[in-house]
């Protein structure tokens, strides 16, 4: 019986029922079958409103909503040009940074691919990249940077692991730095026989672009400046970020009409919404795996298999590859981290640095079929066959993968910038 | 692209032709007219409405906190209670939105390389077991909210809870419903928009 409902619920999973319907049906039959009372679902979802932090996801994914509306990736675009156009390399080093910065703002959603694509893409081509590096190149990206704060996945990491987000995001800070270093060597080692043609590098360039974005670069300083600063907490900088956003975007330079705004708001929410219905049922569904003893006997399970540390972390990396490829970030993080904590926590693995490993590793899943979603966004945004996006992505992924192996393995790289 | 495979050409071209039509004919094509799309229509932007009001009250709601804080050190005990409240209904208001606008997180990525026909039985039995699983949650919520009005329970320094706690057994129940509209709506041929995420 127990059996057949897995098999039910697996089959409708594939063919396409939302996934906290099924998540949902899962913590229903099983606490029916506990004999519990079923409202004990209702009351977990209720949790949602019990969680300080989770205010900032509406309020920083409404601000990276806005941001990507009105002409900040331009601006973005154009400075990173201008701070980085010297180096070898030069626009596809700026187009990593620019995807990073922005992908950190706007949650990993696919929203950069779309918003900065249109503009790096042609501007790659023009450089003269080949074509299948620059798809590669712009498909990869999209995702890259969601190890910088104020990213979704590492808020909502920190609230399903019960983690300080401020230590998360002082983790994050130079595991990412290390993806860009990475894969920006891989470009210029690629493109080491492309005749470079300088951009236009003057300082009054860089003087010009730098003025143009002077209502953006407060941004960071804000968000990072108020947290550490001991100022203000995240979702209370989420609340600054949000409206300071929309005092430039809609008063200030005038880039969003008043009249946009009900859509782009609904929009954000949108995602919030797809993102906090998995989560409230995810509280049900884990607090049920939790009272039937699913870590103890996952853990017995695997620590059949697996002694020490070291073999851990590989198994783990091997599962993680996985579960990216089948599972998007924001599910797997609620579904899954919650059962590997107390796991990983047996061999002595940091719960922060756990979860920069979870979300490196995720991170490559964006580019893995089947349900890779940069690829479909990707595909759909320049109009090509998904064959043909996959294996422009490749490189990108094994270069990746090298990364999030050092990351995995070098624990002090997350943990070095933390106060403890 | 998914492609045609075996299924449909089986078939006659022109009902190959046909169904692979109806799969990917967007949603606007079929319903634009009829009580039932300007109910949709009605009820989208109440929802859009809704989640403007809450959204921008949660900013504002913030911000003003920080600076009766941090210049006046004024703090009030409700408003991160009602901060977090207004997290609940935008999640529940943006998750119907996300029903409306077929955007709900699925793992439905394989279902694009079915053939057309069987494409159209999958995003149905999909759709239907939303709805089955969101009625059941409108139903379990319905009733917590209904033991908390039985015991009196308060929020916010004496609000009833089931007043802010209504929005639960509502918005799954229209939920419940938007997927039944779903269903329908692809059973008579019209495609629902699969933007992923």
């Amino acid at each position: 019986m127990k059996v057949l409902v897995g098999v039910a619920l697996v089959v409708v999973t594939l063919l396409g029922a939302p996934l906290f319907s099924v998540i949902g049906a899962g913590a229903l039959l099983g606490f029916a079958r506990e004999g519990t009372d079923l409202s004990v679902v209702a009351i977990e979802f209720f949790g949602l409103s019990e969680t300080p932090v989770l205010v900032a996801i509406p309020l920083f994914t409404f601000a990276g909503f806005l941001l990507s509306a009105g002409r900040a990736p331009a601006r973005l675009v154009r400075l990173s040009q201008a701070l980085l156009g010297w180096l070898p390399g030069g626009l596809a080093i700026i187009s990593l940074v620019a995807c990073a910065i922005f992908t950190a703002f706007t949650g990993a959603s696919g929203v950069t691919i779309i918003a900065l694509g249109a503009l790096l893409y042609p501007a790659l081509r023009e450089v003269g990249y080949d074509e299948r590096f620059n798809l590669g190149l712009i498909t990869s990206s999209g995702s890259l940077g969601l190890l910088f704060a104020p990213s979704l996945p590492l808020i909502l990491y920190g609230i399903v692991a019960e983690a300080p987000i401020d230590d998360l995001f002082a983790a994050g800070l130079l595991p990412g730095i290390l993806m860009i270093v990475v894969l920006a060597s891989y470009c210029y080692w690629r493109n080491r026989k492309v005749a470079y043609r300088a951009t236009d590098g003057s300082w009054a360039a860089a003087w010009a672009a730098i003025r143009e974005a002077r209502w953006d670069l407060p941004l960071p300083i804000v968000v990072l400046g108020g947290i550490y600063g001991g100022f203000f907490a995240v979702s209370e900088a989420a609340a600054v970020t949000a409206l300071y956003v929309a005092l430039v975007e809609l008063v200030i330079l005038r880039e969003v009409a008043w009249r946009d705004l009900p859509r782009i708001m609904r929009e954000s929410m949108v995602l919030v919404g797809a993102i906090l219905v998995i989560l409230g049922v995810s509280l049900a569904s884990t607090n049920l795996m939790i009272d039937t003893g699913v870590p103890q006997r996952l853990f017995a399970w695997v620590s059949g298999y697996v002694t020490g540390p070291t073999t851990f972390m590989i198994a783990l990396l091997v599962f993680l590859l996985i579960l990216g490829a089948i599972l998007d970030i924001f599910s797997a993080t609620v579904l899954i981290v919650p059962l590997l904590l107390p796991i990983a926590a047996q061999y002595g693995i940091d719960p922060i640095h756990l979860g920069i490993v979870f979300l490196a590793a995720m991170e490559l899943g964006y580019l893995t079929p089947p349900v890779g979603l940069n690829l479909f966004i990707a595909s759909h945004r320049f109009e090509k066959d998904i064959t043909e996006i996959y294996w422009a992505t490749q490189p990108f992924l094994l270069v990746s993968l090298l990364a999030v192996i050092i990351i995995a393995f070098w624990p002090d790289l997350s943990l070095m910038l933390l106060n403890r | 692209m998914p492609r045609c495979s075996t299924a449909c050409s089986a078939s006659s071209p022109s009902t190959g032709a046909r169904i692979r039509e109806l799969a990917e004919r967007p949603l606007s094509d079929s319903a634009q007219n009829g009580w039932w799309a300007r109910v949709d229509r009605a009820a989208r932007s109440i929802e859009t409405w809704l989640i403007v009001a809450v959204l921008g009250g949660l900013i504002v709601l913030g911000a003003a906190q920080i600076v009766l804080r941090n210049f006046f050190s004024i703090g009030f005990a409700w408003a991160d209670g009602l901060a977090r409240l207004c997290v609940l209904w935008l999640g529940l208001l943006g998750a119907l939105a996300a029903s409306r606008d077929g955007r709900h997180i699925t793992m439905g990525a394989l279902a694009r390389w079915l053939p057309p026909r069987l494409r159209i039985v999958a995003a149905v039995c999909g759709a239907l077991f939303g709805a089955g699983v969101s009625a059941a949650l409108a139903w379990v919520s319905l009733r917590f909210v209904g033991d908390s009005r039985e015991f009196g329970d308060t929020l916010l320094d004496g609000v009833p809870a089931w007043w802010l706690q209504a929005i639960m057994p509502v918005a799954f129940a229209l939920m419940a419903c938007q997927f039944v509209g779903e269903a329908i709506k692809r059973l008579r041929g019209g495609a629902v928009s699969e933007t992923p995420l």
